[in-house]
């Protein structure tokens, strides 16, 4: 086979599995509209996925908002305007970095475990089983596990971006030698309503995506313990690959609605 | 009770059933034996609309279910209780909540009501007092036949068995063919047996086919199985007969 034809291939591979996956979604979504899931399980798995992740997020919020505050530090350290450190960090944390690496984060964690939990189920005729004793495992099993990452990342991101703050002010006091007070100042001026609201759009979209991929990986599972692992690691893959195609049209559409409404 | 009419299944290039046809009757025993990939599982996954056939009917008590949906599949499911070669057992739910999982769904029943068929179920498989247990706290044993319970706690009028005594040891696996014989019996249910056990067969099944390569070889009553010439079929009496003497 030449390499032209394989390429060939592959591209065809991907777009069906791409259209596979977009399917997928419309099926959860045509379930999800008719709320004809169990409060219950929504419930326990919101509490999974956040007691499950909300070490990592803190902690990899409470750096991002570090790491930018060093990185703006010697930015506006060379123009005498280390007063704007706090804003200006904060919003690039909450409009680009935050959502991005804290999702990172939880593909890892959630996404990995999610695939793994479903194709496991898989693979051991759970889900047939689910289906023999007339239930629909979409609404038992996907549904839930849908909705409550989707709404636990959606928060476990907003935790993370706050907290980033946090990180931003120790390395304020300890780095760049401003107080809490001065670095949290010029917060409100710079971190505007379209920052926030264009941070929780990507949170969002990002939490959705994450979802979708996971579950369809974990559920769409063949091939034993082999084939969990391949769904595990596609799906890190699927979702990280995902997530920064994701960020870049998330920035044009935020800053596309943000020129029509907001700038005229 | 069920036909199998010219069934045909592929997967791809592969062709697992070349057309086969056979009925099962109401309330018998019916073994289907052949070696590791010659489409047992794939049978009896068409039964209940797991796998739909490329081509040929099944009837399933006088509907044909070739084409149904899989909102019509599930009354067919709630009829044709399946146990999987696996436990299947789910793993975050208890031994109770396992086997009261189909009833929650199915049945319009109080929670004293189902309670109350747990328990006969599990009692019927011979399982008592590990109503709050997770799977991965009972034995492997244990677990076949929680997954046992949990698909008679329906009440199907027809039992689909696949590989039910692989990975057992010989003395639950002959536990096991007797509680399919029994709860044949007692519950009056028609139960289709997938297995390569030819020893056990010969012990409860009112009739074997036996499949190779996609393709029916033999079929008769126990009596005409062991006259059989096929040569397939010589040579798992003889494993029969020597695991018999083992």
């Amino acid at each position: 086979m030449t390499y032209v034809s394989h390429l060939g291939l592959q591209l065809v591979s991907f777009f069906d599995e791409l259209g596979r996956t977009v399917l997928f979604l419309k099926d959860i979504l045509k379930l999800g509209i008719k709320l004809d899931v169990s409060r219950k399980s929504v419930f326990e798995q919101i509490w999974r996925v956040t007691v499950q992740s909300l070490p990592t997020t803190a902690l990899a919020g409470f750096f991002v908002g570090a790491i930018m505050a060093v990185q703006f530090t010697l930015q506006v350290k060379e123009f005498g305007a280390l007063g704007f450190l706090g804003g200006l960090a904060t919003s690039g944390t909450f409009r680009e970095v935050g959502p991005l690496l804290i999702a990172f984060m939880l593909s890892g964690k959630v996404g990995a475990f999610t695939a793994a939990e479903l194709g496991t189920m898989q693979v051991t005729e759970q889900i047939d089983a689910i289906r023999c004793l007339g239930a629909n495992p979409m609404k038992e099993i996907i549904l839930p596990r849908f909705i409550g990452i989707v709404i636990a990342s959606f928060f476990l991101l907003a935790f993370g971006l706050m907290l980033s703050v946090g990180g931003g002010v120790l390395v304020g006091i300890v780095f760049s030698n401003i107080s809490p007070e001065e670095y949290v100042r010029h917060i409100p001026t710079v971190v505007t309503f379209p920052s926030i609201a264009g941070g929780l759009y990507k949170c969002f979209v990002f939490a959705t995506l994450l979802a979708t991929i996971c579950t369809y990986k974990g559920y769409t599972t063949r091939g034993g313990a082999k084939g969990v692992g391949r769904s595990v690691v596609s799906t890190s893959v699927a979702t990280m690959v995902g997530i920064v195609i994701a960020d870049w049209l998330t920035s044009l559409t935020a800053e596309a609605v943000l020129m029509f409404f907001i700038r005229g | 009770m069920i036909e199998f009419q010219n069934v045909k299944k592929s997967f791809g290039d592969r062709e697992i059933l070349k057309g086969i046809s056979f009925f099962v009757s109401k309330g018998e025993i019916l073994f289907i034996l052949g070696t590791s990939g010659t489409g047992k599982s794939v049978t009896l996954k068409n039964i209940v609309g797991l796998l739909k056939p490329s081509s040929g009917n099944i009837v399933v008590d006088g509907e044909d279910i070739t084409q149904f949906s899989e909102d019509q599949l599930f009354a067919i499911r709630k009829k044709c209780g399946m146990v999987f070669q696996h436990p299947a057992l789910f793993d975050s739910l208890s031994v109770f909540e396992n086997v009261a999982f189909g009833l929650k769904r199915h049945e319009s029943l109080s929670e004293n009501e189902i309670r109350d068929r747990v328990h006969e179920s599990l009692e019927l498989v011979n399982i008592s007092g590990i109503d709050d247990k997770l799977p991965s706290e009972i034995s492997y044993g244990m677990q076949k036949r929680v997954s046992l319970a949990r698909t008679i706690a329906l009440r199907p009028a027809v039992l689909l068995f696949d590989e039910p005594t692989t990975g057992l040891d010989p003395i639950t696996t002959n536990s096991v063919n007797q509680l399919i014989q029994d709860l044949s019996r007692k519950l009056k249910t028609t139960s289709l047996v997938v297995s390569h056990d030819m020893h056990c067969a010969l012990k409860i099944a009112d009739r074997i086919i036996v499949l190779d390569k996609g393709q029916i070889v033999d079929e008769g009553s126990v009596d005409e199985i062991l006259e059989s010439q096929s040569e397939l079929v010589r040579d798992f009496l003889l494993e029969a007969r020597a695991g018999g003497e083992s």
